[in-house]
């Protein structure tokens, strides 16, 4: 018996590396052969500099909106009875498979100078193109479900039981969600954020047609890529993955804390674990 | 009984997705293809006309890709692309980026095709359509529509497009034809981003009405079926007989390299890391006997003239070029 899982293990291991080798090879790739002399020369220019600026500022933005709106969201779509709440919840997923570049043909032609949103602001004076507006508005398309997908997730692991104990000691919907579900569902919801914050970061398709100017990273390196080749968008690649790389240990740090929001929900002793 | 027929499914599935891997690996349909890297602007020319014609002719795949011509110079420099023929907006980036021993001589060669030139082309839904109608057929000049205020126009990146720094000459060119010192001050910073986008951006911004108007090529506008307003040959640089009134222009990209105003010529070569040179030579033959289906879509015919060390071109290909090409 022992032998056949054994066997079983192997073999999906063996699998697995296959899968790895498209993952994590072309990242160690980058990191045997690195140039960091002209990796960090390139990077002080002004272009880096102010693109990683923008970029910063951008995402920043992205994630406090993904957050103060799409919090709210989610808990209304794990906890309220919402008419057609399925084809609510599909509809927040759509944008994530979406291609980037559809979603900003998509976004250009609603936010754009003459469109549907965009017309009547811009007659104002107000652009949501080729702006950090424009960064933001494209980089929260992208990433929004990233954070709702976590908070939903988050928010229904929270032992209903729970919340109705604090509601028979007379608390209201309000301080249910502010005493019991948040601060359980909070570090899946603080996973999906940083997620969410990377994705934003990275994000290269849409951006490129909502907002060309200011350059973000991700655009700063394809252009790099155009007029200097490889050697000028190597650079930007490295710190985008040294970004990444932090963002997802971030991130697995606060899925290591929902494991104790599950201990105190009571899921894993119920479980016998 | 059930439980081991799903078992076998499964089995049967892993089995056929490992024994695809090396299936995927081989390039089996690529082999006899020919790949084309190609100046972005020639898409529709190259995807719609040129690819299939010659596939139809002569019995051979094609396989054709959209690149910035200088971003496919440097693909093709970097090693990180081997097409069998490469296509250039400008003659210059074959000298600058692959040919010569500093760019290790991957091109040895390359032979003009065909003229093109800038237009100014709109969005007929524009509030301004009219105008720009007007503009078209001689009653109003065409940069004083661009002068209404309101007027919305983009133009290409001149730091990664060819068409980019082409029309900063335009509007430097178009100050002195038409003694207006203020046309050349209609564009602003050569980098102005309300103004600056990549050539898709441009086009998906021009064509979604988000923008009035752009400075294209006249075989883009004609791919796309878009509107536009002819300029003169003076400005347009789709002329050779003006080449020494372009080239007063020049321009230097942010990398330092200064970039002299010619006329708008493509060219083509077989690169020397060419995986297939049978079919290579097979479509630059093709390619450089197409002249009515390239002014169908809206070139200029060129005589074929020959860039970099002439001795080297093969043999094949002799009896369709004529003379050297010199800036």
């Amino acid at each position: 018996m022992t032998g056949r899982i054994k066997f079983t293990f192997l073999l999906f291991t063996l699998l697995g590396s296959i899968l790895l080798g498209d993952l994590v090879l072309p990242i160690l790739n980058l990191l045997i052969h690195p140039d960091w002399h002209g990796w960090m020369v390139a990077v002080r220019q002004p272009g880096a500099i102010e693109a990683l600026k923008i970029s910063l500022q951008a995402s920043f933005i992205a994630v406090l909106l993904m957050m103060f709106l799409g919090v709210p969201l989610s808990y209304a779509l794990a906890r309220a009875d919402l008419p057609l709440k399925r084809l609510w919840i599909s509809l927040v997923f759509l944008p994530m498979v979406v291609p980037d570049l559809a979603g900003g043909i998509l976004l250009l032609q609603t936010f754009g100078p003459n469109g549907t949103v965009g017309q009547p602001l811009d007659s104002r004076n107000i652009g949501l193109t080729n702006n950090l507006a424009g960064i933001v508005l494209a980089q929260i398309f992208v990433a929004a479900p990233f954070v709702i997908v976590s908070a939903i997730a988050a928010f229904t692991s929270v032992d209903p039981k729970l919340e109705l104990a604090a509601a028979t000691l007379g608390d209201s919907r309000w301080q249910i969600f502010r005493r019991v579900s948040l601060p359980l569902a909070w570090p899946g919801i603080a996973a999906g954020l940083t997620l969410a914050w990377i994705r934003a970061l990275g994000e290269f398709g849409s951006t490129l047609i909502m907002a060309y100017n200011p350059h973000t990273l991700p655009v700063y390196m394809w252009v790099k890529f155009e007029s200097d080749g490889l050697t000028g968008a190597l650079p930007a690649a490295f710190f985008l993955v040294v970004l990444a790389a932090l963002a997802v240990g971030v991130s697995m740090l606060f899925n290591r804390m929902t494991g104790y929001a599950d201990i105190v929900s009571g899921k894993v002793i119920g479980a016998g674990r | 009984m059930k439980l081991d027929l799903r078992a076998a499914r499964i089995k049967l599935l892993m089995a056929f997705v490992l024994l695809c891997l090396p299936v995927y690996a081989s390039p089996i349909s690529e082999d006899s293809a020919v790949s084309v890297l190609y100046a972005g602007s020639l898409a529709a020319v190259m995807e719609n006309g040129v690819g299939p014609a010659f596939t139809k002719a002569k019995h051979i795949g094609y396989q054709g890709e959209a690149q910035g011509s200088l971003g496919a110079a440097q693909m093709i420099r970097d090693h990180v692309r081997t097409p069998d023929v490469f296509i250039s907006a400008d003659p210059t980036v074959n000298v600058k980026v692959l040919m010569g021993a500093q760019n290790g001589n991957l091109v040895k060669w390359f032979s003009t095709v065909a003229y093109s030139q800038l237009v100014l082309a709109y969005n007929p839904r524009s509030k301004h359509a009219a105008k720009f109608q007007e503009a078209q057929a001689g009653k109003t000049k065409w940069y004083e529509v661009l002068q209404i205020p309101g007027v919305r126009f983009g133009r290409g990146d001149p730091s990664i497009d060819p068409k980019g720094y082409r029309t900063l000459f335009l509007f430097r060119l178009a100050s002195r034809y038409y003694h207006h010192p203020e046309i050349a001050g209609l564009i602003g910073d050569a980098m102005n981003p309300a103004q600056v986008f990549p050539e898709i951006v441009l086009m998906a911004r021009v064509e979604s009405g988000q923008f009035d108007a752009g400075i294209f090529y006249k075989h883009e506008v004609t791919a796309h079926k878009l509107p536009y307003v002819s300029l003169p040959g003076e400005i347009n640089q789709g002329d050779a007989r003006f080449a020494k009134l372009y080239a007063e222009e020049s321009y230097t990209t942010p990398s330092g390299q200064t970039i002299n105003g010619a006329p708008i010529l493509f060219t083509v070569t077989i690169p020397e890391t060419a995986r297939h040179r049978e079919t290579a030579l097979s479509f630059v033959r093709f390619l450089l006997s197409s002249d009515a289906l390239l002014k169908e879509f809206g070139f200029s015919t060129a005589e074929h003239r020959i860039g970099g060390d002439a001795s080297l071109v093969p043999v094949e290909l002799h009896d369709l070029v004529a003379g050297g090409y010199s800036p």
